[in-house]
């Protein structure tokens, strides 16, 4: 059954007939309101979600950190328990990192590669859907075990049987969030599967299936990055003349897809280990231990770099925009996230420094740990001779992106110093590896991300956040930031270790964590400036025009906000910054004769992502349900299959779908004309 | 309005810049668990080599961050100026790269020599300071017509065994007869005489921990199903403190433990009173009911008292509870606290000399202790709040055994004060 023929070319797709699938199904692409935001496989809309939802967990995940510092403020302090304390350090930085950075980083992934590469969808649009959908619920379900501890404190669950059986009753993860085995597994002789001793609760069990749930959202969304990356640029757009921010997108998504598999491997293995009596990391029956942290940290520490490099990308898109430069050795800084990316899967085991390797794996990840310094270095030297002979302006974003360069150098001014085995011997789960991470993931990555928002919100909005409040959130986040985590340098090294809920006084170590909880208060009130400021300017800010900020790549041709087309005529490429420099004279940038009256092919929208997501759901609740004995849990997870199964099926067999849209024509940006499109 | 941001960003570096300043001049380097107060020579190796990367990145620092402030400020767009004309420069400069990336790669190489060096120094006691710390060259092998050590082991350097369990740690001295199977073991304050090299070996029973003494070496995790080991040495006498470092569950801020370094003579001596047993307790005292509170509320099962109880080796070793300087897994204090504090007045910087146990504290410390959890009651007769919440002693669910229950766990203020009382004979 074709799909092109029966549709009549019109502006707007709210004056198209209804369409059915090919099972009959409706298909809401005609819909409004909320059906249409969950239903939408547009990449923008898609991005919108991935970024709304991400600035909530970053201030559910901030909120965290600061109770964490209160705690901390002093001494012997007694306003939260360990437990509780143990789970809030667990929940800030799995939420941060999987609920945060990496939403927020997809967020921009979605919104802003197919623009950049002169697409007008994603490659697989409904699989885009699928890995948001799979995210929200993901995520929901690592925090709903807040939900359980809370009614657990309440006394909600006294009286039933299953909760009196429970040996421990730690509702939400409280592993930390590498959750090391055995501490996060079991130990003994299982007796049956669900009572094989184990040091943790249920929220373990939480902790496991909301990471593998993430896990396959993040591996939809890369491979179908990669797909987008490859396949769908225009004309014209070599490898060579990519954005950078698109490049270190790919480089993201390749990273994605070899890392996670080796911690989906591990978390099967462990939720066999607590859930059916398997014995991969049990001490006590021949498992091993340190397997789970071989797994988890080559898993690990390409993770940190898939949080750094989208980062990286939107510093490198920020710097030639406010210098009036090109990037600087433009193929060196692509090649080095290259590098990056490859030597991030070869230094996993300096996270276990520690734990007995023997010199000769020692010495080797020590050395190729300094050598991982290089190509960071590289970045900066270039974004430097960016900056060099440019014409610097202090934009918001500008400001930001300079803060960025300046705090991921000391981040890995400090990542050097723990390169070196012997001295990271003493630096090892101390505040001083605390320091050092925030310094890249906080001072690095979320001050690129805030820069990217800034810079990007004017396209996706069409409205510009207010310049003053942004400045001073800008401020106020950069010395919040520097006073809540510059003096763990010193308190690390005055041998406080982290993942303490609270500590003596006479250990020398009161000032300075007092200091660093005024420290954090400030970067709370900086980042929540930040935030509302840009809540404010999505719904009411001052509208700008298209190209506000003299932009350099091409999603700064299109109208703001961008329409649900992207481009009216798809666009030829005639240089690296075609855009830019077709802006300035030379005929860069043309456009083919698609669009128009005879219109451009729009994907169908579809309720089956949703639904085959929705079965994640059922076996997110199920699995630790089981867990925690409660009678039939079984059968919410073989529900939840079912689901995701029906989900599946149903998508394959509705067919694409699809209809066409007429674009306005001759909608290209002026340019004065010269000899050649490419030089 | 460019200037003026520019001008407050000026300031802001400023201020930044001072309040690092004033921190470093505030930041005491020598507290008690400090990493920058080595006090052997295993921590100082680490030390020296944590310098070799602060003094780089020192460079480094000036270099590239100088560099940068500069750059900013020379091209910041002034007004007037025409943002158009630059856009078509170059696009990198090769030689400029490769010259980079070499210096980078130099720069590395300062301090991975260093770098290598330590990590093989570090792994084991190098067999230069085997003839001044094998045991037949400090240690006299008969005392008074006893041995105390097999003559295959004069050649040896002393081998401690550190054993990790939720939140404490055991300490065994196998070569001097120093064991758990023997009921002489040690916890949570390890001894060690001064001078002499000594190898470590490191073994955990239930999740994985981290032995730290930030004085005297980094640390090496403890990890179950696997044999870890280490090698330190103290070169000053005195008390110092160390930490679990990884991880370990529930209570694992409160899992401290201490090293007392004592002359070698010191040492000789201190190993010959561990082997002592319990002194018989004198009868009808309140002590003498707290002995038969200890077997009656299944004390016992867990616990050794070498003299008096032979039945438990699950739990601390409690032969010589009351002359230890600290209990619960070194998180209370039991020594003099006026002495304390007049000693960290007095020689703030040097390291800790030893404080005698006062005991008054020692016997609240018990009560609070024994008292502490849910189940059980303090001497004010009221359930008292958790000195470790999770531990095996008061968290009798882990056991799963059916007639272990509360009631056996619940003391009475009374019973409480007499099972102190008989604890504080221990010595």
């Amino acid at each position: 059954m074709s799909h092109d023929s029966h549709h009549a070319p019109v502006a707007s797709k709210l004056e198209l007939a209804p369409e059915r699938s090919d099972l009959g199904l409706y298909r809401p692409d005609r819909a409004t309101g909320w059906v249409d935001w969950l239903t939408t496989v547009d990449h923008k809309k898609i991005g919108i979600l991935y970024g709304a939802f991400a600035m909530f967990y970053f201030l559910v995940g901030g909120v965290e950190a600061l109770a964490i510092r209160t705690q901390l403020a002093r001494p012997d302090n007694t306003l939260i328990t360990a437990r509780m304390y143990n789970q809030l350090f667990t929940m800030h930085g799995t939420t941060m990192i999987f609920l945060g950075v990496m939403p927020l980083s997809a967020g921009f992934f979605n919104f802003l590669v197919p623009l950049q590469i002169g697409a007008r969808d994603v490659a697989f649009p409904r699989l885009n859907a699928f890995s948001l959908w799979t995210f929200v619920f993901g995520a929901f379900v690592l925090n709903a075990s807040w939900l359980f501890e809370f009614g657990h404190l309440a006394g909600w669950f006294n009286q039933f049987e299953w909760h009196k059986n429970l040996i421990y009753t730690d509702f939400a993860p409280a592993n930390g969030w590498f959750s090391y085995a055995p501490l996060s597994g079991t130990i003994g002789q299982a007796d049956q599967a669900l009572h094989s001793p184990r040091f943790t609760g249920v929220g373990t069990d939480f902790w496991i299936i909301g990471i593998q749930i993430l896990g396959i959202a993040s591996l939809a969304a890369s491979f179908n990055f990669i797909c987008t990356i490859v396949n769908m640029r225009a004309k014209g757009m070599t490898m060579m003349r990519l954005p950078v921010f698109t490049w270190m997108t790919l480089v993201t998504a390749i990273l994605i897809i070899l890392a996670f598999p080796a911690i989906t491997v591990a978390l099967i293995e462990l939720m066999f280990d607590r859930q059916f009596g398997a014995n991969f990391f049990n001490p006590s029956a021949g498992g091993q231990p340190i397997l789970w942290q071989h797994l988890f940290w080559i898993f690990g520490h390409p993770e940190v770099y898939i949080l750094v490099l989208p980062a990286m990308g939107i510093v490198s898109e920020i710097l030639p925009t406010f210098t009036g430069r090109p990037l600087f050795g433009y193929p060196i800084i692509v090649f080095s996230g290259c590098v990056i990316g490859f030597l991030g899967f070869a230094v996993w085991s300096h996270h276990m420094f520690t734990t007995g390797l023997g010199p000769v794996p020692t010495a080797a990840f020590s050395l190729l740990t300094m050598a991982i310094a290089v190509p960071t270095g590289v970045k900066i030297f270039n974004w430097m001779g960016t900056i060099w002979g440019g014409r610097v302006r202090f934009t918001p974003p500008m400001v930001l992106s300079l803060g960025f360069i300046w705090m991921f150098m000391c981040g890995g001014f400090s990542g050097v110093m723990h390169s070196s085995a012997p001295a990271d011997a003493q630096q090892q789960d101390t505040y001083f590896v605390i320091a050092h991470f925030h310094y890249v993931l906080l001072g690095g990555v979320l001050l690129g991300l805030m820069a990217g928002l800034y810079f990007w919100f004017p396209k996706i909005f069409g409205r510009m956040p207010n310049e003053k409040v942004a400045y001073l959130a800008s401020g106020l986040v950069i010395i919040g930031f520097n006073l809540a985590f510059g003096p763990m340098h010193y308190l690390g090294l005055a041998g406080m270790p982290r993942r303490t809920h609270t500590y003596h006084a006479g250990n020398g170590w009161e000032t300075w964590n007092l200091v660093a909880t005024v420290g954090a208060y400030i970067l709370g009130i900086g980042v929540a400036t930040a935030f509302i400021n840009l809540v404010w300017t999505a719904f009411k800010g001052r509208k700008v025009e298209s190209d506000p900020w003299d932009g350099r790549t091409l999603e700064w041709s299109l109208p703001s906000p961008v329409p649900e087309y992207n481009f009216a005529q798809s666009p030829v490429i005639g240089a690296r910054d075609a855009f830019s420099e077709h802006k300035y004279g030379d005929l860069r940038l043309i456009y083919e004769k698609d669009g128009g009256p005879s219109g451009v092919h729009m994907p169908s929208q579809s309720w089956m992502p949703l639904l085959a997501s929705a079965g994640f759901l059922f076996i997110g609740f199920g699995m630790p349900m089981m867990s925690m004995g409660i009678p039939y849990a079984g059968w919410l997870v073989i529900t939840g299959l079912v689901v995701l199964i029906a989900g599946i099926w149903l998508w394959a067999l509705e067919g694409p779908g699809g209809y066409m849209l007429t674009t306005p024509t001759n909608t290209a940006p002026a340019n004065q004309p010269s000899a050649s499109l490419s030089r | 309005m460019l200037s003026r941001l520019f001008t407050r960003a000026a300031w802001l570096v400023v201020a930044l810049v001072s309040a690092f300043m004033v921190g470093c001049s505030k930041a005491d380097l020598q507290v008690r668990q400090s990493t920058l107060d080595p006090k052997g020579p295993v921590a100082k190796l680490q030390y020296d080599v944590f310098m070799d990367t602060v003094w780089l990145v020192l460079v480094l620092f000036v270099l590239v961050g100088g560099l940068l402030v500069y750059a900013v400020v020379r091209f910041r767009a002034r007004p007037g100026d025409d943002v158009k004309v630059v856009t078509q420069e170059g696009h990198g400069n090769p030689l400029v790269e490769i010259g980079l990336i070499t210096a980078s790669i130099g720069a590395l190489v300062f301090i991975a020599i260093p770098t290598l060096g330590a990590i093989w120094i570090d792994d084991d006691v190098p067999a230069s300071a085997v003839p001044t710390s094998k045991l037949s060259a400090w240690y006299p092998r008969t005392i008074s017509g006893v041995e105390q050590y097999a003559a295959t082991l004069e050649n040896q350097v002393l081998e401690i065994d550190v054993v990790g369990k939720q939140w404490w740690f055991r300490f065994e001295y196998p070569q001097l007869g120093l064991t758990n199977d023997a009921k002489h073991s040690v916890p949570n304050e390890m001894v060690i005489p001064k001078g002499v090299a000594i190898h470590i070996n490191l073994r955990a029973e239930d999740v994985i921990h981290s032995f730290w003494i930030p004085k005297i070496a980094g640390k090496v995790d403890l990890i179950p199903g696997r044999k870890n080991h280490l090698w330190i040495q103290a070169d000053e006498v005195g008390h110092y403190y160390g930490q679990c470092a990884e991880f370990c569950g529930d209570s694992h801020a409160y899992m401290l433990f201490r090293c007392e370094v004592l002359e070698p003579a010191d040492f000789v001596k201190w190993v010959a009173s561990q082997k002592k047993e319990a002194a018989p307790v004198a009868e009808n005292t309140k002590a003498a009911k707290g002995k038969e509170l200890f077997a009656a509320k299944t004390c016992v099962m867990c616990h050794n008292v070498s003299g008096h109880f032979g039945a438990g080796s699950f739990a601390p070793d409690l032969t010589h509870v009351a002359s230890r300087k600290s209990l619960a897994g070194a998180w209370l204090d039991n020594r003099d606290p006026k002495a304390q504090v007049a000693i960290e007045h007095t020689s703030p910087l040097g390291t800790e000399a030893s404080v005698a146990v006062d005991p008054a504290v020692l016997k609240a410390n018990l009560i609070r202790w024994i008292g502490s959890s849910g189940v059980a009651t303090g001497a004010d007769g009221k359930p008292t709040k958790d000195v470790k919440p999770g531990n095996r002693m008061h968290f009798y669910k882990m056991f799963n055994v059916a007639s272990l229950n509360e009631t056996h766990q619940t003391f009475t203020a009374e019973e409480l004060d007499c099972l102190a009382e008989y604890l504080m004979t221990l010595k």
